[in-house]
């Protein structure tokens, strides 16, 4: 009890440098947690976006990213082959889709048009997809609009949208939000893509697959039978961007260990100043008894009282950013970018609780080496 | 019983040697002893090394026939947690604890527990009469109930051994009177106290007065006024 009230009597007794330290750590440890939180917001968001696929296998051309359906590059022959192995690979439905993107950096003059075959619509490719008007079919020359493209720009019914010279689409069918990538996509008939950029490949091709059947295990045998193909599952997708992701995390836990040792800097700093401050104090205790671990504990505390509240801060301070910034993407993008997990948040404790005994461990070594003779002086 | 034996204590300047304490040889006995000399005549190095606060560059310190000087920084810590009590001149008190906390420090070194050493505290408090200053941090005290509540603390382990030095030099008369009293009451009730001044007026209390000149014991004088051994001799 006495040593609790001596830290935080202590702390209290110089409030202002206290606060500032204390603001030093806040701000490290919230903008470590805001960086490392784009990770999680990543890796949760991919969870999501891959449990709204139907489809349990996405084919792509072999080497292809994950993710990334590009130019058309699996060719006709690709198609009928997977068609020719289906029935015994246990395979219901085999679905080519082509895509096509057009537009900058703003999500906002951006569009991403999927080509779908005639009688498959958006909802075979996510089942939670839901038509607010119109009809689901994009017909020869029509388009189904996602509920995020819509709203941004006040694509409704009747609206025409312009490919290119040649090629305008009616608008026929709008989609409600469900809160996925989905929502971003323009759903057109496939035939559009393909006289669009002058080919007859496909970007992806996803492949429905019986119930009982692994998915992993059929992907397998496909990529076995057809070349030149990469079959995915999610959890294949899962792995790869969980391997960039964690790179990614690596870089950004780096950025922020640089405001980490600074707010680290800060509170040895302020402990340091403390101890000097503080020398007869020490000598005193070391004169009525106490030893040498009593008081390199004692400083410790004090820096591990600042780490731990700096860090507990922080982790709000963070989770408000974080908070802000889904607000923010979630309107423009449709997608929480950032989450604050239980297991980021104890990380930033624990980062901070480190940080904390780190930055203590030199002055309390100082301290706990006073020699009480000169610390009482010679009077 | 509290002995030095030889004790010396040399510091190395440059070329000049300064022996600071010279063979100082004597065995402390119940009682209040003084310790008076000029001042550079080696009074707080003696206390220094007496207490283990400093090591002896020769001779050596006994407590109850246990050599105690050459112990370690720790070790001569734990004993003087348990055996010894200190009332310094100035800055006796830790800033930030109040009066009470203060007096319960040496008992939470000692692992008693909160209920206890408060409860302790607060009767030593009591018997120093500041108990209505339990909750004062000693930024709010006089320099004479600072002084008190160090003895307080002093006595918080009840050890044989007290030590104090100049206790009064920053006080006026009569509160300088008031820490007296206490220090002879504990002498009186059969403890070690060794008192360093250069008070002479206030040494003549003492049962015994050790003249301390140039780091060497000159001389014990046994004043008439020995207010213990009047009061043994009753
Ligand atoms: N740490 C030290 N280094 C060098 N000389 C010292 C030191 N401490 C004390 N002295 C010298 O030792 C002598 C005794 O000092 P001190 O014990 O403080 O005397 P007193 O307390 O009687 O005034 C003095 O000459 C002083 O200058
Ligand atoms: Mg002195």
């Amino acid at each position: 009890m006495e040593v609790l009230a001596l830290v935080y009597r202590n702390l209290r007794a110089r409030p202002v440098r206290s606060l500032l330290t204390l603001l030093g750590i806040v701000v490290a440890t919230a903008s470590m947690v805001l960086f490392l939180s784009f990770g999680e917001g990543l890796r949760r968001a991919l969870g999501a976006e891959l449990s709204r696929v139907g489809p349990a296998i996405l084919v792509v051309p072999e080497g292809a990213e994950a993710f990334s359906p590009g130019y058309p590059e699996l060719r006709p022959e690709t198609l009928e082959a997977i068609r020719r192995v289906a029935p015994s690979l246990g395979i219901v439905q085999v679905i080519p889709t082509a895509v096509f993107a057009r537009g900058g950096f703003d999500p906002s003059s951006s569009f991403v048009f999927q080509g779908l075959p005639a009688g498959v619509t958006a909802r075979d490719l996510y089942p939670n997809l839901r038509l607010a008007k119109g009809s689901m079919d994009p017909g020869d020359w029509g388009a189904v609009v996602g509920g995020g493209v819509a709203r941004r720009n006040n694509l409704d019914l009747g609206k025409t949208l312009r490919l290119s010279p040649q090629v305008t689409l009616r608008v026929v069918g709008v989609l409600e939000r469900s809160g996925g990538l989905a929502d971003n996509f323009i759903y057109v008939p496939l035939p559009v893509i393909h006289a669009l950029l002058n080919t007859g490949n496909y970007s992806s091709i996803l492949v429905a697959i019986e119930p009982g059947r692994r998915a992993e295990e059929v992907a397998r045998a496909l990529e076995e039978r057809v070349s030149g193909i990469d079959a995915q599952t999610t959890g294949d997708v899962m792995r790869f961007a969980e391997r960039a992701v964690r790179i990614s995390d690596l870089v950004r836990f780096g950025i922020s260990l640089v405001a980490l040792v600074v707010g680290g800097l800060l509170v040895a700093n302020t402990v340091m100043m403390s101890v000097y401050e503080r020398i007869r104090e020490f000598g005193l205790m070391r004169a009525l008894g106490a030893k040498r671990r009593f008081i390199f504990g004692l400083v410790l505390l004090e820096a591990l009282v600042l780490g731990l509240a700096g860090g507990l801060l922080g982790l709000l301070l963070g989770q408000a950013a974080s908070g802000l910034v889904n607000w923010f993407t979630l309107r423009e993008v449709g997608l929480a970018l950032s989450a604050v997990t239980l297991r980021l948040a104890s990380f930033a404790l624990l980062v901070a609780v480190v940080l904390g005994l780190a930055a203590g461990f030199l002055p309390a070594r100082t301290a706990s080496r006073i020699r009480v003779v000169e610390a009482l002086g010679r009077v | 019983m509290l002995e030095a034996v030889g004790l010396c204590k040399r510091y190395y300047q440059g070329e000049l040697d300064v022996v600071a304490v010279d063979h100082f040889t004597y065995a402390f006995p119940p009682g209040l002893t003084a310790i008076v000399g000029p001042s550079g005549s080696g009074k707080t190095t003696l206390l220094n090394l007496l207490a283990g606060f400093d090591v002896p560059t020769e001779g050596e310190v006994r407590l109850d026939g246990r050599v105690f000087s050459t112990l370690s920084e720790d070790e001569r810590a734990e004993v003087r947690l348990r055996h010894m009590g200190f009332v310094f001149q100035q800055w006796n008190l830790i800033p930030t604890l109040t009066a009470l906390e203060n007096v319960a420090f040496p008992l939470m070194l000692a692992g008693h527990s909160l209920k206890e050493r408060t409860e302790r505290a607060q009767a030593l408090l009591a018997a120093v009469g500041l108990e209505r200053r339990a909750k004062h941090l000693p930024s709010r005290l006089s320099g004479g109930e600072q002084q008190r509540v160090a003895i307080a603390r002093a006595l918080a382990l009840d050890p044989p051994v007290l030590f104090a030095d100049e206790p009064t030099g920053n006080l006026d008369s009569a509160s300088g009177a008031r820490v007296v009293e206490l220090l002879l009451a504990q002498a009186q009730a059969g403890r070690t106290v060794i008192l360093v001044t250069h008070d002479l007026e206030l040494s003549r209390k003492a049962d015994r007065i050790l003249h301390l000149r140039d780091g060497r014991l000159m001389r014990v004088e046994t004043p008439s006024a020995g207010l213990t051994r009047a009061a043994q001799s009753l």
